[in-house]
């Protein structure tokens, strides 16, 4: 039968896990708005230039190649070329720049929502682009982008259990150990379960407070 | 003394279609010009062309003088000269009415919050909505936002305003307050283009009409000699279409 007390003496293992899980998704979520914002403002630029076109180019092969591939790559791939980063570090900027590109889609899409005739108005009235782009594009493309910020930092939350097959004892990891010491298999993953949900929920409803802000404003 | 608008053989072209097919226009200062014309004549093109909305194909636009159809003129200088009123109004939804006014003048003319405020408290009271300077445009009818745009052109101070269809977005029984305030704009001697298919309007506040069709001017001249004794078959088959009854009591006056 299931027996849940198999699991409690590791608890403090799971704490350890869930920080490491919690650092690793806020540094990269960081990373990956910072990255996002870029790539997602050069992708809008109004005239064709190398930089739009390598914005579109870090899209295409960030969306279009498995986040575990990138993991990978950066962790066991660069070193041929030199670069030896830790394992910790190799998983965070995996996982920002993964994000990145998700997050300089919805940046992208949260400007063109912005109706033309808004950049018309700004334009006759004398504003220069960058000024445009501050005082009347943005705040109304970020409330256009707040929903989709929420659901892309859910799912790395989740997808940083990835990061466990780089051996960083992030909550993943940490289940699997705990496992193979117990093998209480269905408690160990219902509670790595529970806390991921726990995870995904502040974060989903930290943002849908701040979407709320964002509508009075 | 520069025109306050010149246009010559100006020709825009979007892909394969033709819009604008040589317009010659001269505007004095003070003059107010209404232009009419079946949908799809080039009207707000042409509009749009003069405070560059719209890169021009061929031809010249001088506002005042100064080529504007160029690289060299900036957003900041255009700004100074020429104001346009959207038929969609345009104004910025997170915004208050206030706000909408004062952006401009504190961002690219250099005013103080205090200044652009004054301006704008002054123009939105002008315009007949002083009691709705912390509304957001959400909170306001389409004619108070269209009244709410006018004001934040103003604040610009242009020597000339651009109406593009300033009424065709709203409802019937709000069309009225929109018109009173650019009549009264009108009558304080701003140099207008307006476009409109509000014809009663065009006749009594313009001193020029011009009659456009398929990308020409087909005809110009004073609103009576328009709408009474068009010249054109054109003019004459758009404003029978148009306005049977109205053209007959035009003619029997």
């Amino acid at each position: 039968m299931l027996d849940f007390s198999a699991v409690l003496p590791y608890l403090h293992m799971f704490g350890v896990g869930t920080l490491i899980t919690i650092r690793a998704s806020i540094v990269a979520v960081l990373l990956g708005l910072a990255i996002g914002v870029v790539v997602g403002a050069l992708r809008v630029l109004p005239f064709a230039s190398p930089l739009r076109m390598l914005a579109a180019a870090y899209v295409y092969v960030i969306r279009g190649t498995p986040l575990l591939i990138q993991l990978f790559f950066i962790y066991f791939g660069l070193p041929s070329l030199g670069l030896n980063l830790p394992a910790f570090t190799s998983g965070v900027i995996g996982l920002g720049i993964n994000s990145g590109g998700y997050v300089a889609e919805i940046v992208r899409g949260g400007i063109e929502a912005v109706p033309k005739g808004q950049w018309e108005a700004a334009k006759v009235l004398g504003l220069s682009y960058l000024q445009t782009m501050r005082y009347i594009i943005l705040p109304q493309a970020i409330r256009n982008m707040l929903p989709a910020f929420g659901n892309e930092f859910v799912t790395l939350v989740k997808e940083s259990s990835l990061l466990s097959t780089l051996a960083i004892t992030e909550l993943t990891m940490v289940g699997q150990q705990v496992r193979s010491v117990t093998y209480a298999s269905f408690e160990t993953f219902a509670l790595v379960g529970l806390i991921y949900l726990l995870l995904t929920s502040v974060t989903s409803n930290a943002l849908s407070w701040i979407e709320k802000r964002w509508q009075v404003r | 003394m520069a025109k306050a608008i010149r246009s010559r053989n100006l020709h825009k072209r979007f892909g394969d279609l033709h819009v604008l097919k040589g317009i010659d226009l001269e505007v004095e200062e003070g003059e107010v010009i209404s232009v009419i014309g079946p949908s799809g004549s080039g009207k707000s093109t042409l509009a749009r062309c003069l405070c560059k909305l719209e890169d021009i194909d061929e031809g010249e636009v001088y506002l005042y003088g100064n080529r504007i159809d160029d690289k060299r003129i900036s957003n900041r200088e255009l700004s100074g000269m020429v104001g346009m009123i959207f038929q969609q109004f345009n104004l910025f939804p997170h915004l208050t009415a206030l706000q909408n006014v004062t952006l401009a003048p504190t961002k690219v003319k250099g005013l103080t919050r205090e200044q652009s405020e004054e301006v704008g408290v002054r123009l939105l009271h002008r315009v007949g909505l002083g009691d709705k300077l912390n509304a957001r445009p959400s909170q306001l009818s389409g004619g108070q936002q269209q009244r709410v745009a006018i004001a934040r052109a103003l604040a610009m101070e242009p020597k000339i305003m651009l109406f593009d269809e300033p009424t065709s977005a709203l409802d019937p029984e709000l069309v009225g307050e929109v018109l009173e305030v650019i009549a009264q704009l009108a009558h304080s001697g701003m140099t207008m283009i307006i476009i409109t298919h509000e014809m009663l309007f065009a006749k009594d506040v313009s001193s020029r009409v011009i009659f456009m069709d398929e990308g020409i001017i087909v005809e110009e001249g004073p609103p009576y000699e328009i709408f009474v004794r068009p010249k054109q078959a054109r003019t004459q088959l758009f404003l029978q279409r148009l306005l049977p009854h109205f053209g007959k009591t035009l003619v029997v006056e």
